[in-house]
């Protein structure tokens, strides 16, 4: 049958009908995957949204779009046109300084000495946001180095196979308990507050950097490290010299990208009352003062987005094999590199 | 200048195998081509000889010394360079004295100022002393083997190992680094072994030629037998004739080592092409 069949093909050579219907039997197996694949993940999700109750769930719109409201104060502008009172988020910024402290801020004009040696106040000049961007940043540098020891000693390349293991559960178990939980068991150490906080975003970010410090390992090239042992290189040379230099470049934008999600922490730490920016917000939602939870809210988010344009912009140019702009060439030529971006 | 010997080298990788008994021995001094085809078990011969690739039977001897693992004095040079791409040229020289250094010393750079001098004297040799502040990766791949070259310079060895040095080079960079790879093991008096599989530029820098097929050895000798006949015999089946490719280079590291008989092979016997023979006298 199967030989009728092919002359039915336009006589074309039997080989290339062969290797067809194996391509073509190929193609339907793939098929038939991606359908059951398909078909799995989908029974999951139906379990998963029934699980979290979102089926019997009542969700009441009207009410969700009157507590919206609160958030959004309308005003008249010129007595007829109604639009948002900025107004009113503005006079809270300034009132509570989430964004500015003016008494620090005064001291960099009169006193600068003071302002950077006396009152350390490179960070509090910002305010309440300058208190989580604090906590973020020491949070990030305090916790760098052991992740750097336990990413680099976990990874198989450099400490034999069951060894390793110890490094890598470590950052494991570290990272199986929440920075929130790592801040509420240091409240006997340091009480509720920034402090504690830090310690919290510190011990997280061993866990978490160490464990993309030991990812990155993996992907390395031998070439070098063998390289490196040719040239009779001792263990801890060969380690430095044929495997790190590889991953500096990449280490430094997980340290950056890390950073980022740091700053992230900070807010939600604050939340529970560990100060800055968080713990405003917290507050204010309750003491029902949706008006200036949605200003705070409002400069968490610019605090979060500078941090990531500074953040993303820095990988970007680690990555882009030029050389590095000059910091003049980096502001003067800032609008005319927006203007390209946004032409684009 | 060292006496290297392999003493009935073999090496299987699972049912393959690349190396089948292979035995040499290269007295102090020679600059030796190792020649044949991809997967003839050229590569897997130059790990074994440095230690990287342990051989299944037989040995490797350095002056009666067995080498079971890398030592310092034998340099190897990889076909992919493998220099450190965010480091400058000289901190990749400087690497080539890592084993008299110690730790700290080597990771900030404090080394003796004699080795910092000897790392630019090497990339001197090599013709990149005026790049040595460039960092690797925005090098040619050229310039980029040269400081392979000089990293293993500045390891000081006896021997001088280099796996297909210019196989991912253009024709002109591939002559430029083999001039410099020829003076620099006449230069230091180095036993030189390289692997290579463009014949034009094996005749133009070869002193003795070892021929490999199959993972066994079918040739080995010097220039005046290094005929057609023997070509064929490396290669098989493979069409040599775009190997010799009319180079455009001078030959010139040929200069003070050439062997007196150098173009007695151009008298009688079937000989390669144009570029290889004219190369061969400057």
């Amino acid at each position: 049958m199967s030989d009728e069949h092919r002359t039915d093909r336009g006589g074309w050579p039997e080989r290339v009908v062969d290797q067809y219907d194996r391509i073509r039997a190929a193609r339907r197996r793939r098929a038939v995957g991606v359908v059951m694949l398909v078909g799995v993940v989908g029974f999951l999700f139906v379990q998963a949204l029934s699980a979290v109750g979102m089926f019997g769930e009542e969700f009441n719109l009207s009410f969700f779009a009157e507590s919206l409201r609160d958030f959004f104060p309308l005003t008249l502008y010129f007595g007829v046109i109604p639009f948002l009172d900025v107004a009113q988020y503005l006079a809270f910024i300034s009132e509570r300084q989430l964004l500015f402290d003016p008494d620090v801020g005064r001291l960099l004009l009169t006193d600068p000495v003071a302002f950077f040696v006396d009152e350390l106040g490179v960070f509090s000049v910002f305010g309440q946001a300058g208190i989580t961007l604090a906590m973020g940043l020491a949070g990030t540098i305090l916790g760098f180095p052991l992740a750097l020891l336990f990413g680099i000693l976990g990874s198989e390349r450099v400490t034999p196979f069951p060894l390793n293991f110890v490094f890598r559960g470590t950052m494991s178990a570290i990272r199986s308990i929440p920075a929130l939980v790592w801040a509420l068991i240091l409240i006997p150490l340091a009480g509720l507050g920034p402090a504690a906080a830090t310690l919290a975003i510190a011990i997280d970010t061993i866990g978490n950097l160490g464990r993309l410090f030991t990812d990155e390992l993996e992907e390395i090239s031998d070439g070098p490290i063998e390289a490196m042992e040719t040239t009779g290189a001792n263990r801890p040379q060969t380690i430095t010299f044929g495997m790190l230099s590889q991953v500096t470049t990449p280490y430094i934008a997980w340290t950056l990208y890390i950073f980022e999600i740091n700053v992230r922490i900070a807010v939600s730490l604050g939340v529970i009352g560990a100060g800055g920016l968080g713990q405003i917000l917290d507050v204010q939602q309750g003491l029902f003062q949706f008006t200036n939870a949605m200003a705070t809210l409002l400069c968490i988010f610019l605090l979060i987005i500078t941090v990531e344009l500074f953040s993303q912009r820095t990988r970007a140019r680690l990555r882009a094999d030029e050389e590095p702009m000059g910091l003049r060439e980096l502001i003067v030529g800032l609008p005319r590199r927006l203007v390209e971006s946004l032409s684009k | 200048m060292s006496r290297l010997i392999a003493d009935g080298l073999t090496k299987e990788f699972g049912d393959t195998v690349a190396l089948e008994d292979v035995s040499f021995e290269i007295p102090d001094g020679e600059f030796v081509v190792v020649l044949g085809v991809s997967g003839s078990g050229k590569s897997t011969l130059l790990r074994c000889l440095n230690g990287l690739t342990e051989p299944t039977s037989g040995a490797v001897r350095l002056d009666g010394e067995s080498v079971t693992e890398p030592r310092e004095d034998v340099a190897m040079i990889f076909q992919q360079h493998n220099i450190i791409d965010n480091m400058s040229a000289f901190s990749n020289a400087l690497t080539g004295a890592l084993h008299r250094s110690r730790y700290v010393e080597s990771v900030l750079q404090l080394h003796a100022s004699e080795e910092k001098y000897r790392a630019l004297d090497a990339l001197d040799t090599v013709g990149l002393l005026e790049e040595a502040q460039q960092k690797a990766r925005r090098m040619s791949g050229g310039q980029q083997q040269r400081v392979g070259i000089a990293r293993a310079l500045v390891q000081r060895p006896n021997v001088l190992l280099a796996d297909e040095p210019v196989a991912s080079l253009d024709p002109g960079s591939a002559q430029q680094v083999m001039r410099y790879l020829r003076t620099a093991a006449s230069d230091r008096d180095l036993t030189a072994l390289i692997s290579l599989h463009q014949v034009n530029l094996a005749r133009k820098f070869g002193q003795r030629f070892i021929g490999l097929r199959d993972g066994r050895k079918v040739f080995d000798g010097y220039r005046e037998e290094f005929t057609m006949d023997v070509i064929d015999e490396i290669y098989g089946d493979v069409d040599t004739e775009g190997m010799f490719a009319r180079t455009d280079g001078d030959g010139g590291a040929d200069k003070g080592r050439t062997r007196p008989s150098s173009d007695r092979s151009a008298t009688g016997e079937r000989t390669p092409a144009v570029g290889a023979s004219e190369g061969a006298d400057p």
